[in-house]
């Protein structure tokens, strides 16, 4: 059964309580990125006047200030530094406890500490491999004129090598 | 002439899982601010400045200012702003008031913080977090919450360092001995050394008393040109000496380092040079211990002890009374509770009536002070520094 909300809700859509971003051209200039995620690809942004290669994907380099930017990729592997396992307080939208992290090295670009799916509690140690793992997520429903349309989106977390 | 800045006058409402709305506390808070010094006259108050984070998202309301100002009595002619910076809202408006005065640009400004965060039904503010951090980066990864991010610190240190529990358990006792004594504080009852020790597992190896909660309420603070504040307190003038805030890094993707907080001590040495101070100098201090970790790497960041020895420095009471440098006399966030905007203000505050000579736990001839405040992803620092006498 589901709960009684606000009458005037039903239905409706709202950006406010969305936990994944807009990731359409219409709301998004580095939408490439999931473009190229959706591909399998884990990318960002070269400065192709410095060569400064930033995370996040930008329109602006924070080196030089150029805007004179490329895509290219990044390795989809890594190398795991160090887990955490969140048994209580996982927020709404990541399933059920506990909710694995860890610090992994994507292959000496940077050091992210980002989300384990596929994986249980107490798999995952300091040196395992770990490797880029796209899945789809819930679409927009976005206007498109008088049409509202379903724009698919897909994110990333990181899975163990098994 | 220099035009030196005085905290002449803060209160707050209680703290903690309130009854009530946001309105209310920020209410409650003017009045017992007004009523810590009956020489100051609200209508005098030229400017205000509000901290609050989650207004907009728990409480559907921006343009926030304005409200408080018309629900506090007070008709500001030169100032009526909301400032947000997540954990440090307060202690950046303090920042913003204490340049306004200086300037010129206000003589007398009061600095309001608070949130009403529990929503009637509680799932909504640990959602609305993921936006606490570079929500389409590290709010997708489910971070917005912070324990995991503090437990990887705390791991880190503890390999690095040798830091172990106890050491993280030694901070939650202090904090709740001391916010078990401030009756304003969200939790009143002191814990053991056993019961922290034994407490519910949230991330490894952070267990529930490691973990400030999540609070209602809000603080006030007012500040004033020294010549108009010696008319609106008879109790001893505590000047704003130096500030310093800093930020090298949003997304943890671009953490420098997790044990050493850079932007810490970039913040501290802008606060300790304009303030004209050493951490030598510092008798009392309030540091941000929204995780018990937190409270031990500001130790050694802020200068009070070498790095990597923070947690011996704790294990060893040097930051409890009668230690090196008191800390979090009040309770702190794990003491007090964290209403995001009003931390900083009730750090101001707690400060100030320990220079003052009047705090519920006083440490003995404290004449200079400190406030900290981290917020987000760890990717800025606050530092504050107050003193019975002008830098």
């Amino acid at each position: 059964m589901s709960i009684p909300g606000i009458s005037v809700l039903d239905g409706k859509y709202m950006v406010t309580m969305d936990l994944f971003p807009q990731e359409s051209k219409e709301f998004n200039q580095i939408h490439l990125f999931y473009e190229f995620l959706k591909e399998g690809r884990f990318t960002t942004t070269k400065c192709k006047d410095c060569g400064v290669e930033a995370f996040p994907p930008r329109i602006l380099c924070p080196d030089c200030y150029s805007t004179n930017m490329e895509w290219i990729d990044w390795p989809t592997t890594g190398t795991v530094i160090d887990v955490t396992e969140e048994v209580v307080g996982v927020p709404l939208g990541f399933g059920k406890p506990p909710l694995v992290h860890a610090l992994v090295d994507l292959e000496g670009k940077k050091t992210f500490f980002v989300r384990i799916i596929n994986c249980k509690e107490g798999e995952l140690k300091s040196g395992d491999k770990v490797r880029l793992a796209v899945f789809d997520v819930e679409p927009v429903p976005q206007e498109m004129g008088r049409e509202v349309v379903l724009i698919p989106r897909v994110f990333y977390a990181f899975e163990p090598m098994k | 002439m220099e035009r030196n800045v005085c905290v002449v006058a803060g209160g707050m409402s209680k703290w903690g899982v309130r009854d009530g709305s946001q309105r209310d506390f920020f209410q409650e808070a003017a009045k017992a601010c007004y009523d810590d010094s009956p020489q100051l006259n609200p209508k005098e108050i030229d400017g205000l400045l509000v901290a609050s984070a989650y207004t907009e998202r728990t409480s559907y309301q921006t343009h926030l200012a304005p409200m408080v100002a018309e629900y506090a009595g007070i008709k500001p002619k030169n100032i009526c702003a909301r400032v947000e910076l997540l954990c440090a809202s307060g202690s950046s408006a303090i920042i913003l008031a204490f340049g306004l005065i200086k300037s010129g640009q206000a003589d007398v400004v009061m600095v309001a913080g608070g949130e009403k965060l529990y929503t009637p039904q509680r799932w909504e503010v640990f959602y609305s977090e993921l936006a606490s951090v570079d929500h389409d980066w590290d709010g997708t990864q489910g971070l917005g919450l912070p324990p995991p991010v503090f437990a990887m610190v705390a791991k880190q240190h503890m390999k690095q360092y040798g830091t172990v529990k106890e050491h993280l358990a030694t901070i939650s006792v202090k904090n709740r001995r001391n916010s078990a004594k401030n009756p304003k504080a969200q939790f009143q009852t002191p814990v053991t050394m056993e019961e922290v020790m034994s407490g519910r597992m949230i991330v490894a190896p952070l267990t529930l008393y490691d973990c400030c909660p999540i609070t209602d309420g809000a603080a006030a603070v007012v500040l004033a040109i020294e010549e108009k504040a010696k008319d609106m307190t008879d109790k001893p003038l505590v000047y704003l000496r130096g500030t310093g805030q800093a930020s090298v890094n949003n997304m943890s993707a671009n953490m420098p380092d997790w044990t050493t907080w850079e932007a810490l001590k970039i913040a501290a040495n802008q606060a300790y040079s304009k303030a004209k101070v050493t951490p030598k100098d510092i008798n009392v201090a309030m540091t941000h211990d929204c995780f018990t970790i937190s409270e031990i790497i500001e130790m050694e960041d802020l200068g009070f002890c070498n790095k990597g020895e923070g947690g011996p420095f704790v294990g060893a009471g040097q930051n409890d009374f009668g230690g090196l440098i008191p800390t979090n006399t009040d309770g702190g966030l794990l003491g007090c509770g964290h209403p995001f905007g009003g931390t900083g203000i009730r750090q101001a505050m707690e400060v100030m009536k320990q220079l003052r000579g009047d705090a519920i736990q006083q440490v003995p001839n404290a004449t200079v002070g400190l406030t900290h405040n981290l917020s987000g992803f760890i990717a800025a620092h606050t530092v504050l520094i107050y003193g019975r006498e002008v830098a």
